[in-house]
């Protein structure tokens, strides 16, 4: 058992853009992080970010080119600290624009973040989450 | 837009533990939720209102007393604002969005 995050976004461009800000190296910088992607399967490339050293990652995510069917779909292996988990990109014309779907698979259920947020939900209420919480609202 | 109503009312330490009783204890008349607190009923009831207005409790009568119970469905969108990883691509694809904006359409 995995916990999956499914998030998607509609964006008023026809899919051969977006499907760019999602293949463009350049582009893919500019919203997501610095990178040495090459569109073409089995490729294997970073994201490098900042360290986070409480959840063991050294700031680079250890990336693979799984799927590329331009431009419908992307799927990327994506490993970094603890992680090793799938990033699935769906692009589906609707209307004059994309609806871009967004799927993160393979969370460990068992990591302490997961853990914290289904014992939240099954009665563990604790003040530290809350207090995550109200910092969470002041971030714009 | 029920969120910032959540938010709000979880802000307040007084609306947390009241929604600790009844998470531990289950449904409690107003009496016995204010017997864990040294303020007057009045300011109790009020807390209880903002839990009421946010959906995180409901309140039943019952013969001559009202019962107070949680109801946990607005807290699952808490939830998602607490897994870093949902808010790091929502924070992304709201990126996108803004580079796609000066981006010419093929």
């Amino acid at each position: 058992m995995s916990d999956t995050i499914a998030v998607d976004e509609f964006l008023p461009h026809p899919p051969a853009t977006v499907w760019r800000a999602l293949t463009d190296s350049d582009l893919l910088a500019r919203w997501l992080m610095p990178n040495d992607f090459v569109p073409e399967v089995g490729r294997r490339f970073t994201f490098r970010t900042d360290p986070r050293p409480g959840q063991e990652f050294d700031g680079t995510v250890h990336c693979e080119v799984l799927d590329l069917d331009p431009p419908r779909l992307l799927r990327w292996a994506w490993r970094g600290g603890r992680l090793d988990t799938v990033v699935t990109w769906t692009l589906v014309a609707e209307g004059r624009g994309t609806r871009l779907f967004l799927e993160h698979a393979g969370f460990d259920p068992d990591d302490p973040i997961q853990r914290r947020t289904r014992d939240l939900l099954a009665g563990g209420w604790r003040s530290h989450v809350l207090a995550r919480l109200r910092e969470t609202l002041r971030t714009p | 837009m029920s969120e910032p109503d959540v938010f709000a009312a979880l802000a307040n330490p007084t609306r947390r533990a009241v929604l600790r009783l009844l998470l531990e204890r289950g449904e409690q008349p107003v009496h016995r939720l204010a017997e864990h607190f040294a303020m007057r009923r009045p300011s109790l009831s009020e807390h209880l209102r903002v839990l009421k207005e946010a959906g995180l409790v409901v309140e039943q009568p019952v013969g001559r007393q009202r019962l107070y119970s949680l109801r946990p469905e607005p807290l699952r969108e808490v939830v998602d604002w607490l897994t870093p990883y949902e808010r790091f691509w929502r924070d992304r694809l709201t990126r996108l969005r803004e580079v796609l904006a000066e981006v010419p359409d093929e």
